[in-house]
């Protein structure tokens, strides 16, 4: 499904060249959800990047559903991108359209064969009551809600997530954990999550790759944990962490 | 006083007449110079933006060429520009003095350079993030422009342009060497050179309310659309 070959990527720094993505091979099978995680600055954000082609590599081939990226013209690349559902750390909602507004917007820029309707995405996620609000009107949680019914309504072939739950609190965190984990059984989608919290894709992911400084580390089968925590209340879930530890 | 007062009120009403003429003629100007703003003005700011380092454009010569316009324009002595323009509005309009559509061809061109600058200043204010998004999505340029940065830009458009607007006013003062009239002009003839200053000063009076009207109108109307 997306193969990634020996890809490389610097970036000019103020000592010199700065190798961000140091020879990374791994290939993500059609429809796993497949983690990429390291430390902060470790190249996980420009590897994810080089699937939608918002980084291209400097060398080495992605290929994603049999077409190699990097052969892409400029339409070619659009047509690729508008496949491709993303979501962000910081969600990146428009603020001055409603929820509503900022879901319809793929479809705006693309002629779709399949999609949702806005109003199936919403229910989905769960933001029926807030379809009138502006993002300033929402919490942290309900605008990444937002950001992936945004992703979901185009019926994407894959979704990117990177760092889907690092700006919100542990509680927030479960929740959207929950609607990932929802959106991949409904849509069958393959699911790409770069993250540095590890809790996220021992919840999440079948397998992880590990960077370090550019480098591929390892790739391992995650044991993946079942509970579904974002059905547990708080309390419960304070029982369960702390008792635990 | 109030005999003063009474003086005071018959010399206005006498004047008003010419006052409204005036108003009218710097409306004019006005209007020449928010279309080019708005027709012109904002695409070439958007232009600027767009052929900028790191842009869907990014292009070093169209950059250049556009922003040296800019540049020339906004540092070249408003009133020697409306000299210098003479042959050229001569040679487009027929005439280049005594009337105010021909005292507008200067107006345009500061008003597109002007808010040109606001444009791309407002422009660049948009979150990366936003950009980042529009990427993602496989947008055309339009498309950026279109959905993306004027719907996250619109409310500093606005001030922008009401800055511009406030400057405009100002611009069209001068237009009476040329024969353009406008209220600027009023205010010279009447108040300054035949020692009516009361006529002078009412005039001004009048400039400054409409500033503070079209700054109060431009600020609200931004703050209503920006939901940020
Ligand atoms: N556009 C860029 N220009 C310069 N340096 C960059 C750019 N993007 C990323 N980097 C650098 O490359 C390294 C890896 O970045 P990134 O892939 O974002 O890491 P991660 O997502 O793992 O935190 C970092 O040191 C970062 O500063
Ligand atoms: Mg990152």
């Amino acid at each position: 499904m997306i193969d990634i070959k020996g890809a490389r990527k610097s970036f000019v720094g103020k000592n010199g060249d700065f190798k961000a993505v140091d020879n990374v091979t791994l290939s993500i099978t059609g429809k796993e959800i497949f983690g990429i995680i390291g430390e902060s600055g470790a190249g996980k954000s420009t590897l994810m990047r080089f699937i939608n082609a918002l980084e291209m590599p400097d060398a080495g081939q992605v290929i994603v559903d049999g077409i190699d990226v990097g052969t892409l013209n400029k339409n070619g690349l659009r047509k690729h991108q508008k496949d491709i559902g993303m979501i962000f750390q910081h969600f990146n909602l428009l603020n001055n359209k409603t929820v509503e507004e900022n879901i319809k917007l793929p479809l705006e820029l693309h002629k779709y064969k399949n999609p949702l309707s806005v109003d199936e995405v919403i229910k989905f996620v769960g933001l029926e009551d807030k379809k009138e609000n502006y993002p300033a009107e929402l919490s942290g949680g309900e605008k990444q809600r937002v950001g992936i019914a945004r992703a979901l309504v185009t019926r994407p072939m894959i979704l990117l997530c990177d760092e889907p739950t690092s700006a919100l609190d542990e509680n927030t965190t479960d929740e959207i954990v929950g609607v990932l984990r929802k959106a991949q059984n409904e849509f069958d989608m393959t699911v790409v999550i770069v993250t540095h919290e590890l809790n996220v894709i021992k919840q999440l992911c079948n397998r992880a790759a590990i960077l370090e400084r550019g480098r591929l580390i390892d790739t391992i089968d995650v044991n993946h944990s079942v509970t579904d925590r974002s059905d547990q209340s708080y309390y419960e879930r304070v029982l369960e962490v702390l008792k635990d530890a | 006083m109030p005999e003063a007062i009474q003086i005071y009120i018959e010399r206005v009403i006498e004047y008003t007449p010419r006052l409204v003429e005036s108003l009218y003629e710097t409306g004019i100007m006005m209007v020449f110079a928010m279309v080019a703003a708005i027709l012109l003005g904002l695409p070439l700011g958007t232009l600027l933006y767009l052929a900028s380092k790191g842009k869907s454009l990014e292009n070093k010569l169209l950059y250049q060429i556009a922003n040296i316009f800019v540049n020339i324009v906004r540092s070249f002595p408003f009133l020697l520009l409306v000299v210098v323009m003479q042959p050229l509005i001569r040679y487009f309009y027929g005439r280049a003095t005594g009337d105010p559509v021909a005292a507008s061809f200067p107006m345009m061109l500061i008003a597109i350079a002007l808010y040109a600058r606001f444009v791309e200043q407002s422009l660049h204010d948009v979150p990366k993030g936003v950009l980042e998004t529009a990427r993602s999505m496989g947008v055309t340029t339009p498309q950026l422009v279109w959905k993306f940065l004027y719907v996250e830009a619109r409310s500093s458009l606005i001030i922008g342009f009401t800055t511009a607007f406030v400057s405009f006013i100002s611009y069209s003062t001068i237009m009476g060497v040329v024969g353009g009239g406008g209220i600027g002009d009023f205010a010279i003839r009447y108040g300054y050179q035949r020692y009516e200053t009361d006529i002078m000063y009412s005039a001004i009076a009048v400039i400054i309310v409409f500033v503070i009207i079209a700054q109060w109108l431009g600020l609200r109307l931004a703050a209503r659309l920006d939901k940020r």
